[in-house]
């Protein structure tokens, strides 16, 4: 036995600690770990299986209990299950192993989801299942950022994932009508945005059905309200345009 | 017996009346590719040593390590009886049921069967169903009782003993035939029935169905009429032979009968009759008498035979008697090598002495070559079912096919005959065992653009056909001999020779020619199943399912090696190189365009077990969909697609027939690493009436509740009151909507669902009628609309549904699903989506148009968030089903008015902005509004979108939400005593039995049931399990149906509290499923990370 390593050294194995600071002092509440997440999302309702003990510290591992006048002072109660509650609710916490490995797998699948929803694959316009792209997403080493939105990430897989494998984003179908005189000059000025033009009719107006990228969106709407001073008009015809229905292998 | 060689086969096949196609078939480990194989070596292609052992049909390597044949296979032999030499095309067949489409197909080309029966095991599960598929095919069986041996050896039967045990199995035989003869006499009846009563209403009565109309009542009629005597096996009727074939000796009575003759002295005839039944030999009077088990003396048989082998048995193995041995071996005439006399094992001196003393390929061969019918006997009845596709009668078809039939009977190989040839399936062959191996390995690559330029080349073809075909017009409709169809043939343009392609793998067709002789190189037509003879002789320009194609290279099958040909004669099974193209899985050949395709085979088992494939990295995805292309073609009994989901689903008979196709992916057709995972289960969300009782059944009215569920938090942009009513504000506070959740009756749910093609054109010509153009519809759909309308009209009916049907805003998802948006906004009148109906009958408004354009901005927003909360659920994202979401309050306040909405908004917005005067300038008014509409929270209708969309979700929420679970109805057929088992699966599958029905004539029980798609992987797998095999289950989508369980559900009345405990968490099916879906999706599912909190470890060793 080292001297180094004294055997009476209590090490805190399953203790998670929150805490806050208020009125200038630090308070620490001892919970069990992985469970404080759970609390916050409303999951786990009994604060008993959440909370290690009820009283309140100044600092836990040292095992020093805050003082009544400091608690009363910066919470204005000294019902302890009232500040634990406070403290559970605002403190800032440690994520545990499981809560955090728990919520970057959810963040995954649910990039792998907006990523199947938003595109196909191009030979068949038929979309990719989560499963795949799961597979490509880890094949591409991805890493999913904890502070950024899963559907900004999952633009950016997409983007990446367009060097291994066959995807595009599913196309959105729009028509376009567009006053007469303002069409050719629109027209030249739309082109770029758009990947396929179904159909055009020009009679009183411009009429087109298309099908374009869903991030130039924004871009023509903007731009055909603005050039035609509400005139022009959009029509979403479907979201994705993508094969419906089962289709036999023969 | 030497090595036959090809010529003198290739002699042996002109000879149709020597030839004999037949098939094995069995249970599972009966004994089949044993018996094949002793039959094999008789031929001298494998050693007879190692016959049995070798199982030489089973060439697949997972069928060597397995044990189970997998596939069908052909080999033909040489059997020389008597100065006669016949040729013996046999077909060994799998017993697994998961490889019963195998044994279709080998069916299918047979005239007759050879059925083994386990000695112990009896008539078992697969037995029956062989039977039952040799008699719907009309091919004559012969018995086989093998493994006698394990009487002796296993059983320690006595002589007596297993003489009895044969009897009843041979019973149990013949009670299934039987059974099946009644239901088919029952069936016939009710056929003949119905067809009479057609001709009294036709007028022209056939003379040869006027009997059936005299029976109609008479119900004993039918089965005493018909002579049943030649269908059941018996000994003496010499269609029954005791054998092992795994020691390699088996008998027919007649062998013996022979034998004995001359040792008694007594007649051979006499001694055929006698010998297998109640007859023992009375030793005095040297006479044979009846009734030997009253007087409790030896049966003939027991005597006579079973003794000989016991004896034989008891001094080879058990005793091991030097001397006996040598004696036996004496009176029995048969030498043994030193070698074997010696071995320390002494089934190998047992089987070397059986097989000299009663070899059982002699045995088996001399009964099929004088039992089973040759090609030239085929039954005219047979013909007519194989050409009658469908429910026609083969009279009703044209007078030239008929006359096919002459064809068929006389199977004659003149060159003036029509060739008929059919395919039953495509199978792989490794180029390398193709005999002309010239021919470099293809690339998978190469196959597919060879496969894809073949379909191009097809469609062509067809084109080609069709043309030709009408332009010769009526020259040849007259006479379909085959001297004018070759002449129709030049003017297809001819297939491609092959260039100078690679391939590893080729297709062989396994077919039999019925009729006429196939040449290498000669063109035939291939008929698809849904290829119609009158069509093709009518010579109109489009003949569906017709092609045109060569044979390149005849193969005669030799198990696992191919020899070519040059020509095959009539009757005779053969392999066709060069069809890979023109034939998916089966197909008809002819020369003749007058034949109709031939039925379609009877699978016993229909695929049902699924799974979703997906190659191990995703880049490698084209090699799998080409893979699965070839597997489809490969397998008679696979089915691949893709879902809309885009996931690639196969469906395969069974876990063993699944795990043979995923081997074949992985090693032959595609060649990547694959994954295999339960298939992704849909379901939908829709919302119901508020429940009268709670989860205990008691009336929720009288009880007060104890906890408060469904707690939407409010904020200032969404409110919500309690009838329901959710009303949402936009993010810029200019528009406001009120909308309300409302559950659809079941029958309009089901109406909508139904009629969605309808709808969707319906949306069309609305969408169409706004733009100002105008739809071309047909009356039929205009009639179809009305009636669609009438109807909901009819279904919607009460206070809550008044006018609904003309306040139809819009259907979604999509435009036409089963969920309605309504209009019930006071004052806002719009076009409902009925409008362009209407408009269609001519009455058309004057300024309709203008004002249609001009609302469209908003309106379509309003559209766009129904469609898009219809299309994913809050439950767990899934479509919605049968909900009415009432638009009940649109209020839009801009800075501006806007004319289209002066009805709606006007006392608002006079309300609101008072300091902004009616502008009169409208344009740059509208120039200016728009400007302002770009705010910070983006463009308006896009807000708009998000805000109904919202308030659709939490109206949903509002109301009692359920799920709606995906039903197969699932048919069972099991018989009486396994009924018990069967319903224990479906119970603890949460299926519902719906009816029970005994089928007539036979002892098998149908069974009707509901069961959730969610709970039916590895449901055919256990309920197979669970009855040895003996019901077999067929799964098919039927309904969308709700699940009763609330999956938010938690105790609330004081009852639930006593009943279910605070917590409640017994098994709640909704939420289980519920969760399962958010988790695959990477939704947030309420659940507890861990469920306790761990204890404090005292770690002191490693922290």
């Amino acid at each position: 036995m080292s001297i180094f390593t004294p055997t009476n050294q209590i090490r805190l194995t399953n203790v998670a600690v929150v805490r806050m600071k208020k009125g200038g002092k630090r308070f620490e509440i001892a919970c069990y770990k992985n469970k404080v997440m759970s609390w916050r999302s409303g999951a786990e309702k009994d604060l008993d299986e959440v909370l290690q003990t009820s009283s309140v510290f100044n600092n836990v591992s040292k095992g020093q209990v805050a003082k009544k006048d400091d608690l009363s002072k910066a919470f204005g109660t000294d019902d302890l299950t009232e500040i634990c509650k406070e403290i559970l609710a605002k403190g800032e916490l440690q994520v545990s192993d499981k809560e955090r490995q728990s919520q970057l797998e959810t963040s995954f699948r649910d990039i792998a989801t907006i990523v199947a929803e938003k595109c196909v694959n191009l030979e068949t316009k038929r979309p990719y299942t989560v499963n795949l792209i799961e597979r490509a997403m880890k094949d591409i080493h991805y890493s999913v950022k904890a502070n950024k939105s899963t559907k900004q990430q999952a633009l950016e897989v997409i983007r990446q994932l367009k060097d291994s494998i066959e995807i595009q984003r599913a196309h959105m179908r729009l028509r376009l009508v567009l006053p007469a005189k303002e069409g050719k000059r629109l027209k030249e000025k739309l082109k770029p945005l758009l990947k396929v033009v179904e159909s055009e009719d020009f009679d009183d107006q411009l009429e087109m059905v298309c099908l374009v990228d869903p991030g130039c969106f924004r871009e023509i709407d903007e731009l055909i309200r603005c050039e035609t001073k509400g005139k022009g008009s959009l029509e979403v015809l479907s979201l994705k345009d993508v094969e419906e229905g089962d289709e036999r292998l023969e | 017996m030497g090595h036959t060689s090809l010529d003198k086969i290739k002699a042996l096949q002109k000879n149709p009346a020597n030839v004999r196609n037949l098939c094995i078939l069995a249970h599972v480990d009966h004994g089949k590719t044993t018996l094949a194989d002793s039959l094999v070596a008789s031929n001298g292609i494998i050693s007879s040593r190692l016959a049995g052992k070798l199982r030489y049909l089973d060439s697949r390597e997972d069928e060597q390590i397995r044990g189970i044949t997998m596939k069908s296979s052909a080999i033909s032999l040489h059997y020389a009886s008597g100065e006669k030499d016949y040729l013996i095309n046999l077909i060994d067949s799998p017993g697994h049921v998961d490889f019963s489409s195998e044994v279709s197909t080998a069916v299918r080309l047979c005239d007759g069967a050879i059925v083994i029966v386990d000695a112990v095991e009896g008539v078992c599960p697969q037995t029956q169903a062989v039977l039952r598929q040799a008699w719907l095919e009309n091919i004559r069986p012969v018995l086989v009782i093998n493994k006698i041996d394990r009487l002796i050896m296993e059983l320690k039967l006595t002589s007596q003993e297993a003489y009895t045990h044969l009897q009843k199995i041979l019973e149990q035989v013949n009670a299934v035939t039987g059974s099946l003869f009644t239901s088919k006499v029952l069936e016939d009846r009710a056929v003949k029935e119905e067809r009479a009563e057609e001709d009294k209403e036709e007028g022209d009565i056939k003379p040869a169905e006027c009997p059936g109309s005299e029976q109609v009542y008479d119900w004993s009629a039918g089965l005493e009429d018909s002579d049943d005597s030649q269908l059941y096996f018996s000994p003496d009727q010499g269609n029954v032979v005791f054998a092992s074939a795994i020691d390699g000796w088996g008998f027919s009575i007649q062998q013996f009968a022979q034998i004995h003759s001359q040792r008694m002295g007594i007649r051979a005839e006499v001694l055929l009759k006698t010998l297998w039944g109640d007859f023992y030999l009375n030793a005095k009077a040297k006479k044979i008498m009846k009734g030997a088990h009253a007087k409790g003396k030896k049966p003939l048989f027991v005597q006579l035979v079973l003794d000989n082998i016991w004896s034989l048995y008891d001094a080879v193995v058990t005793r091991r008697d030097k001397e006996k041995i040598e004696k036996m071996m004496m009176s029995l005439g048969v030498k043994v090598m030193t070698r074997d006399s010696r071995h320390s094992d002494p089934k190998v001196l047992l089987s070397a002495i059986c097989s000299q003393w009663l070899p059982v390929s002699q045995a088996v061969l001399f009964m099929v070559c004088d039992k089973l019918p040759s090609p030239l006997d085929m039954t005219s009845e047979r013909i007519e079912r194989l050409m009658s596709v469908g429910a026609r009668r083969f009279h009703s078809l044209p007078l030239q096919t008929q006359e096919l039939k002459t064809a068929f009977m006389q199977c004659s190989s003149d060159d003036t005959a029509p060739v008929i040839v059919f395919v039953s399936k495509m199978f792989m062959v490794d180029a390398k065992a193709l005999p002309q191996n010239k021919q470099r390995p293809l690339t998978q690559e190469e196959m597919a653009q060879r496969r894809e330029l073949a379909r191009q080349r097809h469609t062509e073809r067809l084109a080609a056909i069709q043309q030709t075909e009408s332009g010769e017009g009526n020259a040849q409709s007259g006479s379909t001999t085959p001297a004018t169809t070759p002449g129709q043939m030049q003017g297809l343009p001819l297939k491609a020779k092959p260039e100078e392609e690679e391939e590893k793998e080729t297709f062989v067709a396994f077919a039999r020619v019925y009729s006429g002789v196939v040449r290498r190189g000669q063109k035939v037509f291939v008929m698809g199943p849904k290829y119609d003879p009158a069509q093709g002789l009518a010579c109109l320009p489009p003949v569906p399912h017709l092609a045109c194609c060569t044979m390149d290279s005849l193969y005669l099958l030799m198990g696992r090696e191919l020899e070519e040909l040059e020509e095959v004669p009539s009757g005779n099974v053969l392999g066709i190189g060069g069809l890979e193209e023109c034939v998916l899985k089966s197909a008809t050949l002819s020369t003749s365009p007058a034949l109709p395709p031939f039925i379609p085979l009877n699978f016993e088992a229909t695929p049902i077990v699924r799974v979703a494939i997906e190659p191990k990295h995703p880049s490698e995805m084209p090699k799998l969909v080409r893979g699965m292309r070839l597997l489809n073609q490969a397998d008679p009994c696979a089915e691949v697609l893709i879902q809309e989901t885009g996931e690639h689903v196969l469906v395969t008979a069974g876990e063993v027939h699944l795990q043979r196709c995923l081997d074949d992916l992985r090693e032959r057709f595609a060649k990547i690493e694959i994954s295999a995972s339960k298939p992704i289960i849909p379901f939908r969300e829709t919302v119901i009436r508020p429940p009268k009782v709670d989860m205990v059944n008691e009336d929720l009215g009288k009880q007060q509740k104890v906890a408060v569920i469904h707690q939407v938090k409010e904020s200032d942009t969404l409110h919500l009151d309690p009838s329901g009513l959710v009303t949402l504000t936009t993010p810029n506070r200019q528009a406001t909507v009120g909308v309300r959740a409302i559950p659809l009756p079941e029958e309009v749910t089901l109406l909508l669902e139904g009629s969605a093609d309808l709808i969707r054109t319906l949306e069309q010509a609305g969408q169409a009628q706004r733009e100002g153009r105008t739809l071309d519809m047909s009356t039929w759909t205009l009639d179809a609309l009305m009636v669609l309308k009438s109807r909901l009209e009819v279904l919607l009916q009460g206070r809550k549904w008044r006018n609904a049907v003309d306040r139809i805003w819009a259907f979604g998802p999509r435009r036409y699903g089963p969920n309605i948006l309504l209009n019930s906004v006071e004052g806002y009148q719009r076009p409902s989506v009925w409008h362009c109906l209407e408009r269609e009958k001519g009455e058309k408004e004057g300024g309709a148009k203008a004002e249609a354009s001009a609302i469209r901005d908003f309106d379509n927003s309003v559209v766009s968030g129904f469609q898009l909360a219809t299309l994913s659920g809050p439950m767990c994202e899934e479509p919605l089903m049968g909900v009415c979401f009432s638009v009940e309050r649109w209020d839009m306040n801009f800075p501006t008015q806007r004319t289209h909405l002066d009805s709606v908004t006007e006392k608002d917005s006079n309300s609101l902005d008072a300091s902004v005067s009616e502008s009169p300038g409208e344009g740059a008014m509208a120039g200016a509004s728009h400007g302002r509409l770009v705010d910070c929270y983006g463009p308006f209708s896009g807000q708009l979108i998000a805000a109904v969309k919202e308030a659709c979700r939490h109206a949903f929420q509002a109301k009692p939400q359920r799920l709606m679970a995906a039903m197969y109805t699932c048919e069972i057929m099991a018989t009486a005593e396994v009924l018990g088992r069967v319903y224990g699966v479906l119970g603890k599958r949460e299926g519902r039995v719906l009816q029970e029905e005994m089928k007539e004539g036979t002892e098998m029980f149908i069974i009707k049931a509901v069961l959730p798609v969610a709970e039916s992987f590895g449901f055919a797998d256990e309920i197979r399990k669970r009855t040895s095999g003996l019901a077999s289950p067929q799964l098919v989508f039927s309904h969308w149906e709700v699940i009763s369980s609330d999956p938010s559900w938690v105790p609330t009345t004081e009852e639930e509290y006593l009943h279910f405990g605070e917590k409640a968490d017994s098994a709640n099916q909704a939420l289980k499923y519920m969760n399962g879906v958010r988790r695959r999706k990477g939704l947030y599912v309420e659940e507890k990370i861990v469920e306790h909190g761990e204890k404090q470890r005292t770690l002191s060793k490693n922290k």
